[in-house]
């Protein structure tokens, strides 16, 4: 219908778009999304680069110069044990960002493959995978995280096996709802009776249908994933001393914030950030 | 006879700075006891028309001209004040009942709701009318069910007594028959011709020239709309026998019930390349048939009626096999490819990956099957489809082409049998006249047997060699 279409192609355009603005024609991603993305590049940016502009070490105490402001010599001031600022923050990001990524490829992985599998073959296979995904979702995720942290604390490794765990559902959640509706759809009847097989229905049908689910879910599960490692840091249950880790850098700086409140600030309002661009290139869906 | 609606110079535009005309200005008169019937293929903006005319267009077109009721003018109302008009004097009908009702709520309540809140009854005495309503349109039985449990034509009777609780004296019903079948099309036109007789004023936007053929009987006006423009307009008999627009002649022809008779062919047929015996097949309890027996022969066009949900397009899809009997057995000839035994979906859209241009997917079909890429531009011309299409993702094409390009598909795969699915029943009267014919032609051409299900008996009349009619 002309009404129909006409309105739909509007509402998308409710945001200023790329498009709009005159930039990459033809491909329009929502500004949000766009600020997201760029805010993320500046952040890897910052926390790989750094290394390479600065002599400061994240791990060198310097006891003469502890809780310096931001000057020359120490761009961002020093902490309580005179460590580099700089050099720590740009350590912590790179830690939650690679956690982020890792956690969300291992969780979306087995996530996608469950959930195509439960969506398509249906019967037993299905009430198995779902069964279990019930079950992980019966247990608080955050629990389930802490147990492993309990039982090998301090261990990086422990911390991501735990958040991969519990995300996976989601993903398995989404993907199979979706298969299962496009399995019965005439579409794909049609692809088979013309003798397709199901990797061209999972490549032509199923994934340009969920890729953009799967996305938004990635970008909200990078943000998951750096909270859960800070919160736990800030508890001092997740990754311990020296390591240079957002949470843990909070709870170190806290008994010092009457003395030197720009030093807290700093992982503040990097880890603020942080999830913040995860969650902008995530993005609502304007309706 | 007074008119109760003027409508001057009516038109719809986008509100951008260049503003696209959406319907170009139209000119009418309502008048009581004398039915308006706007009749034109999909995608003409009628429904922008009826939606100008409530006050409800989406927020990005706006209408300009003026409508008269009583000597206001509708358009110069603040909204506010024109939705205090929805229900009470104006009402419409929606396209698609099951999704205007409320799915979690029971019919009757529904109803009932309206009295009270439109017109203000005590909740006593509403749903006392609501009972009294259900009765009238024979849903007592159904009192307390939700939509979701309700046939199409059930839902469209509840909705239309939900939009008339109100006492409204203007109806508007925008494609009121839309996906019902001939039995419950014409239980909704009775119910609409009704509402003429009781309370005067009746606007009905639609694409079937039936349903304006019996709505004529009440005498009233037609008025032929195509791409937002109305091409002709007058008193309903003269435009229906005797059209004087070129567009509004085709329109009317392409109607099934003046296409051609079919000519028989009485040549000896050969032997059947697809048979079901004595089949049996039950669906949710309901038995849809019982010992069946059919059976098509090469280039045979045999047709299937029925109302909807009686098992017509289970019946094809076992023959394809994508459906078991639960008794009795399908054959097929053991000489032909499974992948010869193809099919035609009622909704074009919906047998494409959205996502992909016409041309990635038959290229696809084509390196799959190590067909000869070059038997596509000829195809596209025998079926009259533009080479630029292949560039298109399915959303970009209209359906009447996309349903060619369903068709050149399958014939790519040289099918021996086709089952088309209600190929047409969502195209537009000229569309599916073209269509029809070209599957009848192609199927003779081509030697396939084509099995053609619809719910429209005109159309497998005028174009099928043998009928078969199932019932409830």
């Amino acid at each position: 219908m002309m009404a129909s279409s006409s309105s739909t192609e509007r509402h998308s355009r409710g945001l200023p778009t790329l498009t709009r603005l005159g930039l990459l024609r033809g491909l329009s991603v929502p500004f949000g999304r766009l600020i997201g993305l760029v805010m993320l590049l500046l952040l890897a940016a910052f926390a790989w680069l750094t290394p390479h502009l600065s002599t400061a070490e994240p791990y060198r105490q310097d006891l003469m110069a502890t809780l310096l402001p931001p000057g020359s010599e120490h761009w961002l001031g020093t902490d309580h044990l005179g460590r580099s600022l700089l050099a720590r923050l740009a350590d912590a990001v790179r830690l939650s960002m690679g956690l982020a990524l890792l956690s969300v490829a291992s969780a979306a992985i087995p996530g996608i493959l469950f959930g195509i599998v439960a969506g398509w073959r249906g019967g037993w296979c299905d009430r198995l995978l779902s069964t279990l995904a019930d079950c992980i979702l019966a247990l608080p995720g955050l629990l389930l995280v802490l147990m492993l942290a309990a039982i090998a604390p301090g261990n990086f490794w422990t911390l991501y096996v735990g958040i991969a765990l519990v995300l996976w559902v989601e993903y398995f959640r989404v993907v199979r709802a979706a298969t299962q509706t496009l399995a019965a759809s005439p579409q794909v009847q049609a692809s088979r009776l013309l003798g397709f097989g199901r990797w061209y229905i999972i490549r032509r049908h199923l994934w340009p249908e969920l890729a953009p689910q799967v996305m938004t879910l990635a970008a909200f599960g990078a943000a998951t994933a750096i909270l859960a490692v800070s919160s736990l840091g800030f508890v001092s249950i997740g990754l311990k001393p020296p390591t240079a880790e957002l949470g843990l850098m909070m709870t170190e700086l806290f008994p010092y914030y009457q003395e030197a409140p720009w030093a807290l600030a700093q992982p503040v309002i990097v880890l603020f950030l942080l999830v913040l661009s995860f969650q902008l290139l995530a993005g609502s869906e304007p309706k | 006879m007074s008119i109760v609606m003027d409508v001057r110079e009516l038109s719809v535009t986008t509100r951008s700075p260049t503003p696209d005309i959406l319907v170009h200005p139209i000119s009418f008169s309502l008048k009581a006891g004398q039915p308006l019937t706007l009749l034109g293929e999909t995608g003409s903006g009628k429904s922008l028309l009826a939606q100008a005319l409530m006050g409800n267009l989406p927020r990005e077109l706006q209408a300009s001209g003026q409508v008269f009721v009583d000597g206001v003018d509708l358009l110069q109302l603040p909204p506010r004040q024109r939705q205090r008009w929805w229900g009470r004097r104006m009402a419409m009908l929606p396209q698609e009942p099951w999704h205007a009702l409320d799915p979690t709520m029971a019919i009757d309540q529904q109803i009932s709701e309206g009295y009270r809140l439109v017109a203000g009854l005590s909740a006593q005495q509403a749903e006392e009318t609501a009972l009294v309503d259900l009765e009238q349109l024979d849903l007592k039985q159904v009192e307390g069910y939700l939509p979701s449990e309700l046939s199409g034509g059930m839902a469209q009777r509840a909705a239309f007594a939900a939009a008339r609780t109100g006492a409204a004296t203007i109806v508007i019903a925008d494609e009121p028959t839309k996906g019902l079948d001939n039995a419950r099309r014409d239980d909704v036109v009775r119910l609409l011709a009704q509402a003429a007789r009781e309370q005067g004023v009746l606007l009905t936007i639609t694409h079937d020239i039936a349903v304006a053929r019996q709505l004529s009987q009440l005498g009233g006006d037609i008025m032929i709309v195509k791409s937002g423009k109305c091409m002709e307009h007058g008193p309903a008999h003269d435009i229906l026998d005797n059209p004087a627009s070129d567009y509004g002649q085709r329109l009317l022809a392409a109607d099934p019930q003046s296409w051609p008779a079919v000519q028989h062919t009485q040549r000896p047929l050969p032997s059947p390349i697809i048979e079901a015996q004595s089949v049996t097949k039950t669906r949710g309890g309901k038995l849809l048939f019982q010992d069946l027996s059919l059976s098509l022969s090469p280039g045979e066009i045999v047709g299937i009626t029925g109302p909807s949900g009686c098992g017509k397009s289970t019946l094809g899809d076992m023959l394809l096999g994508l459906v078991k009997p639960d008794r009795g057995k399908v054959c097929r000839s053991n000489d032909y490819s499974p992948r010869r035994f193809q099919k035609l979906y009622q909704d074009p859209p919906a047998a494409f990956s959205p996502y992909w241009t016409m041309g990635t997917l038959l290229a696809d079909l084509c390196r799959l099957h190590r067909i000869e890429h070059r038997r596509i531009p000829s195809l596209l011309k025998r079926l009259e489809l533009h080479p630029d299409l292949l560039g298109r993702r399915p959303d970009a094409i209209s359906g009447g082409e996309l349903q060619r390009f369903a068709i050149l598909r399958a014939l790519l795969l040289d099918p021996v049998f086709l089952f088309a699915d209600e190929p047409t029943s969502r195209l537009d009267p000229i569309t599916q006249q073209e269509t029809i014919a070209l599957l009848v032609e192609l199927a003779r051409e081509r030697h396939c047997a084509l099995l053609l299900v619809s719910h429209d008996e005109a159309l497998v009349q005028h174009s099928c060699d043998r009928q078969i009619a199932l019932h409830h």
